[in-house]
């Protein structure tokens, strides 16, 4: 058989259960299905044998009742807790994202292995205001800003260019948090999202324990598993504490996955800082994910390109 | 009550999952109705085993349904699928717009083979899994797998070519007819 007929027949399956969704309610129909088998066998094997399993029955639904309920439900959150970042562990494909959050302006995530580039736009009202306290992009959405990985001299390296000025600086690969559940970012309320290295994030967030799978909800028309981590609470650190006049921070992420091949589709992060005499802040960001072939052109996009003519400066502080 | 409660447990582990292994169910049963049938049988044996069931749902699950597939799942799907591609078969011939590609004659063939070839061809082509994976999952040795993929193919390479023999000439009588 040649490949191409293994190809055909892969492709066959997928035809053939095109429009086969699952009805709801299939639990619930397996179990009357049970339950009618079950009193079929017992009026067949005599009211004596219906009495002990109604016992039995009933022996084992106090005790599966409560314990079960969470036990199933842990079982089932480790399943795909697993499922999910093995998943993320053996991708090969490049990572698109696209985020909106409360404070910053919208920006796109591009992932492919150590390479990645984040790129921010700008809003309608005003892109970046600069030391003059003018705004640098008014009335329509342009790129601003890209930080990530660049390929410099053949060697990869941080790069951080500023559109609107031509400038660009250059420093070691920035690693970014490791999770969403450490306190490096939380400690000056930030998000608990990353901009870069997402897959490794994602792990990490998923290794911080206590995730449960909350629910199944519907993501860009597309059927998800959703999985809440536990809130993390720290203290603010003393300087920004000050600063903000508030104490803690708060954060909550929330994950969306394709049930069929376990990779995110979205993922939300919350931080919220409180118990000071400040105003409670509250900062949401929400990333849409795609994965996309590893295609050259795709891989490109995982990289910071520096335009010709842009000027060099020591640092991002410069910019 | 504890039988809702368990059911209710269930759903919840099923949603998201329930069409993918609906889907697979199909292709062991060859057809959408027999599919639902075995997924429904697949099920109440996970009901039953519920509470006490030790390690990952979704693996005991599949298992189950490739088991209860190979077993000769419900005699009577046999005469269903004959029906269902006498039915199938008969359209290309009544109607020579509506003529299903190889693709589609592949997996009608599918139906045709034996349960065991079948679920091995599903496993490596519907699943992806390797064969190592596929003798995991049927609990069959890797050998027996092997035989099972390589009859199953064989057979099937014979069913399309001789397909395609039958439609290149029912296309030339056509042709002549004209």
């Amino acid at each position: 058989m040649s490949s191409d007929v293994e190809d055909l027949l892969r492709e066959g399956m997928q035809r053939f259960t095109d429009g086969v969704r699952a009805p709801a309610g299939l639990a619930q129909l397996a179990g009357r299905r049970r339950r009618r088998r079950r009193i079929v066998r017992g009026t067949l094997a005599g009211a004596a044998a219906v009495a002990t399993a109604a016992a039995v029955a009933t022996a084992a639904a106090s005790t599966v009742a409560q314990p079960g309920s969470s036990l199933a439900q842990a079982r089932a959150a480790a399943y795909v807790v697993s499922r999910v970042k093995h998943a993320l562990a053996a991708e090969h494909q490049v990572f698109a994202g696209r985020t909106m959050s409360s404070y910053s302006q919208p920006s796109v995530s591009w992932a492919y292995g150590a390479h990645n580039r984040y790129e921010e736009f700008t809003g309608t009202q005003c892109g970046h205001v600069t030391a003059s306290g003018d705004c640098t992009h008014q009335g329509g959405s342009q790129r601003y800003l890209a930080a990530g990985t660049a390929l410099v001299s053949g060697k990869l390296t941080g790069a951080y260019v500023t559109y609107y000025d031509h400038k660009f600086s250059l420093s070691a690969v920035y690693a970014g948090p490791a999770s969403a559940c450490g306190k490096g970012a939380l400690l000056m309320g930030g998000p608990p999202v990353p901009t870069q290295h997402w897959s490794a994030f994602i792990r990490a967030t998923l290794d911080c324990g206590a995730a449960r799978v909350t629910g199944h909800v519907r993501v860009n028309g597309q059927e998800t598993i959703q999985i809440t981590g536990k809130p993390v609470t720290v203290r603010l650190s003393p300087g920004y504490g000050k600063t903000v006049h508030e104490h803690y921070a708060r954060a909550l992420w929330t994950l969306y996955v394709n049930p069929s091949t376990y990779l995110p589709v979205r993922m939300i992060g919350v931080t919220e800082t409180f118990g000071g005499s400040g105003r409670p802040t509250r900062f949401q960001s929400v990333t849409n994910v795609r994965w996309l072939p590893p295609t050259p052109a795709n891989a490109a996009r995982a990289l910071v390109t520096i335009p010709p003519g842009y000027h060099q400066v020591s640092s991002p502080a410069g910019q | 009550m504890a039988d809702e409660h368990v059911a209710a447990e269930l759903e919840h582990f099923l949603a998201g999952r329930a069409d993918q292994l609906l889907r697979t169910a199909t292709l062991l049963a060859g057809s959408r109705e027999a599919g639902q049938d075995l997924l429904q049988t697949a099920l109440e044996r996970l009901l039953r085993h519920w509470a006490r069931l030790d390690g990952d749902p979704e693996a005991y699950l599949r298992r189950t349904l490739y088991n209860l597939a190979t077993d000769g799942f419900r005699r009577q799907g046999r005469l269903q699928r004959k029906l269902l591609l006498l039915r199938a078969g008969a359209q290309p011939g009544s109607d020579p717009a509506a003529q299903v590609d190889l693709r589609d004659a592949l997996v009608r063939l599918l139906i045709q083979l034996p349960p065991r070839q079948r679920a091995v061809l599903v496993c490596r082509y519907w699943e992806q899994l390797t064969e190592a994976e596929t003798a995991d999952l049927l609990g069959w040795p890797p050998g027996t797998v092997k035989s099972a993929a390589s009859r199953g193919l064989r057979r099937l390479r014979d069913l399309a070519g001789r397909w395609q023999q039958a439609e290149l000439h029912e296309t030339g009588s056509r042709g002549s007819g004209r």
